[in-house]
């Protein structure tokens, strides 16, 4: 099948080229610049969240990636091919769902994945064996036949999934695949988005939601106005953002007490009363630290906990609580 | 997906056509204009021998029936409302309903799609007059008794194809460049009406005049007959623009030393008066028609691929 160690050139193996990678990209919509010299990378078998509030350049980025829409500056690459101008060969290789698609209302569910499915080259057998384990995939059983204008709306979100995965791409991107969708169809849908990952493919989905990406991703690229605020491993987003602190009660403060925490190097210290909340500047867990140097101090120790980091937070923190409310 | 890639392309072709042809014959819009347009010519097949029957009058046989009516589509009109069935939705539709997005994101390219759809088109106006030219032989048969120079339908259906996709031409292209599905049915219909009333109202003050050979519509008439003298028994007449393609294609092909008279008119006092204005040789005036014809076709189709090809998908 697909050398996934890309070709031999003389004794080198040429390294495998990211997934996609998005250099320097600027689009704007007459003055409005939605993508603000972007960069992003999703190296191969990344489950890569672009998350960010609407409107943040998501979708605009996407249909850069997918050669809808040309970018004003920068260059964007798909498994190492460019993909502005019409370049089919590297669409051969992606399965893309687009946000809230529409498909023609009167070709049926199977119709409209055999004929996509051609599209790809594919065989007339491997189209029928391989759209109706989709439809089944996606929970359309039995809906298969039924013409796609007759479909609700979250039954034309299942196909979109669907048809994204057609032709087995080694790249999938999916764009908000659970909007608009009632609570019981998001979680459906994740569920699905879940399964793709198993798979061992490369998916890059972009969402408003942040418990979605951290439910489903192992990375994130957040964007926010166009610009892109994080982008790398899930668990090191809490790092990015100053937001973590350590709240420490002590039974009864003392100048020791005191002392100690201002000889502390991990941060600034605020006090009120009994209560001391060190501002951290490390991610290192520092707690046991803390309580032995305060009991050395003669302190005891009520209560103890860690505040902010998580990824509410990070992500809070990151883009600016107004923009959420948006 | 391996062993696939070969002939990839012409897969992805054929799926192109079939996503066009099942949209085409699927949209009630298509089929209703296609049932008006079967409407007319069962009409005209079947009307006047009824109207005869009722009020007694013996049929009288008509060996030239398929002929003269294979050539042209009457009225004209007919091949303007078969333009617009096919490919009113062609580009346009897609951009309306979004579903380009989809579309554009296979692995195929602008240009397989957008000749997917032109072929595609084209083979459902083939399909349609293949139809209407079999129903009308069988019909003419059966009604208007033997028929002459059957051998010719074929060329008429081609004819009538090549005329039919002047106005698909336009209209595509309008809708290319609109991507509004009423801009292009309904400009397309705006620039058939004025090129049939301008023809018709040069017609009635200059006569055959050459400047309808080069419009997009029924063009000048041609004769057999002496411009002004009295008509004679076996002479015949046909249009000779882009809508007259099957006529002028057949009537070449059945004679194709015939030399034909086109007729001006001028006034005399308040007297209007016919005289020759040119005579040329039916090869002449076949050439001229599909020149103009492929010249019109080629240059709507080049506009609307620019057009489209430049487009940015914004939604
Ligand atoms: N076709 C368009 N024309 C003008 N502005 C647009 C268009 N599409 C998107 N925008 C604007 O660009 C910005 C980014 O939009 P989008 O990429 O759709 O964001 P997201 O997908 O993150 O919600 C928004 O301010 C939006 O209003
Ligand atoms: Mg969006």
């Amino acid at each position: 099948m697909r050398n996934r160690f890309g070709p031999k050139v003389g004794n080198f193996e040429v390294p495998v080229p990211p997934a996609i990678d998005v250099e320097n990209v600027s689009k704007s919509y007459g003055k409005l610049l939605a993508v603000d010299r972007l960069n992003l990378k999703v190296d191969e078998k990344q489950v890569h969240g672009f998350l960010g509030p609407n409107g943040a350049g998501k979708s605009t980025t996407i249909k850069m990636l997918v050669g809808l829409l040309k970018p004003d500056s920068g260059s964007l690459r798909i498994l190492g091919q460019k993909t502005t101008g019409d370049n089919p060969a590297v669409r051969r290789r992606i399965g893309y769902m687009p946000e809230l698609p529409k498909f023609p209302k009167h070709l049926s569910g199977l119709e409209l994945l055999d004929i996509y499915g051609q599209m790809y080259g594919m065989s007339k057998e491997e189209r029928k064996s391989r759209a109706s384990e989709l439809i089944k995939m996606v929970g359309l059983e039995g809906r298969g036949k039924d013409r796609i204008g007759g479909y609700s709306k979250g039954m034309q979100q299942r196909i979109g999934i669907a048809q994204a995965l057609i032709s087995d791409p080694e790249l999938v991107i999916l764009d908000e695949p659970s909007i608009g969708l009632d609570p019981v169809g998001m979680v459906e849908v994740r569920d699905m988005v879940k399964d793709i990952t198993k798979t061992g493919k490369t998916v890059f989905f972009s969402s408003h939601l942040l418990g979605e990406v951290q439910q489903i991703c192992d990375h994130v690229t957040v964007l926010n106005k166009g610009v892109s605020l994080f982008s790398g491993p899930l668990s090191e987003i809490g790092n990015k953002a100053v937001s973590r602190r350590l709240v420490v009660e002590v039974e009864k403060t003392t100048d020791a007490i005191s002392n100690y925490f201002k000889t502390l190097s991990y941060g600034t210290v605020e006090s009120t009363g009994n209560t001391f909340t060190l501002h951290l500047n490390t991610t290192q867990d520092i707690r046991a630290e803390v309580s032995r140097g305060l009991t050395a101090a003669g302190g005891v120790i009520v209560g103890m906990r860690g505040e902010g980091g998580g990824l509410e937070d990070a992500f809070l923190s990151l883009i600016g609580k107004e923009s959420l409310a948006s | 997906m391996k062993e696939t890639r070969r002939g990839g392309k012409l897969q992805a072709f054929l799926a192109v056509l079939r996503y066009e042809f099942l949209w085409n014959l699927r949209k009630k819009k298509t089929i209703g204009l296609f049932l008006i347009v079967f409407t007319f010519v069962t009409l005209r097949l079947a009307l006047f021998p009824l109207l005869d029957y009722f009020s007694g009058v013996t049929l009288r046989p008509d060996p030239s029936f398929v002929f003269d009516n294979v050539s042209v589509l009457q009225p004209t009109l007919l091949l303007f409302l078969l333009a617009i069935a096919t490919t009113m939705n062609t580009i346009s539709g897609e951009f309306e309903s979004g579903t380009i997005i989809p579309l554009l994101t296979k692995p195929v390219s602008k240009g397989l799609v957008f000749t997917g759809k032109i072929v595609a088109a084209f083979l459902t106006l083939l399909g349609a007059y293949i139809f209407l030219a079999v129903y009308t032989t069988i019909g003419g048969l059966i009604i208007y008794g033997p028929q002459n120079n059957l051998e010719l339908v074929p060329a008429g259906v081609l004819g009538l194809t090549a005329a039919t996709m002047v106005w698909a031409a336009i209209v595509i292209a309008l809708g290319t460049l609109s991507k509004n599905s009423m801009v292009a049915a309904l400009g397309g219909f705006g620039i058939y009406l004025g090129t049939t009333i301008v023809g018709a109202i040069l017609t009635i003050y200059l006569g055959a005049t050459s400047i309808l050979f080069y419009t997009p519509g029924d063009g000048p008439t041609a004769t057999t007959a002496t411009c002004g003298a009295v008509i004679e028994g076996n002479a015949t007449s046909f249009i000779t623009g882009t809508n007259g393609l099957g006529s002028v294609i057949m009537n070449w092909i059945l004679n194709p030393a015939l030399s034909v008279n086109f007729c001006g008119i001028r006034f005399r006092g308040n007297r209007p008066e016919t005289f020759a204005l040119s005579a040329e040789s039916i090869s002449t005036v076949a050439l001229r028609d599909i020149g103009v014809g492929v010249v019109y076709i080629i240059a709507l189709f080049v506009v609307s691929w620019l057009a489209l090809r430049r487009t940015q998908i914004t939604e």
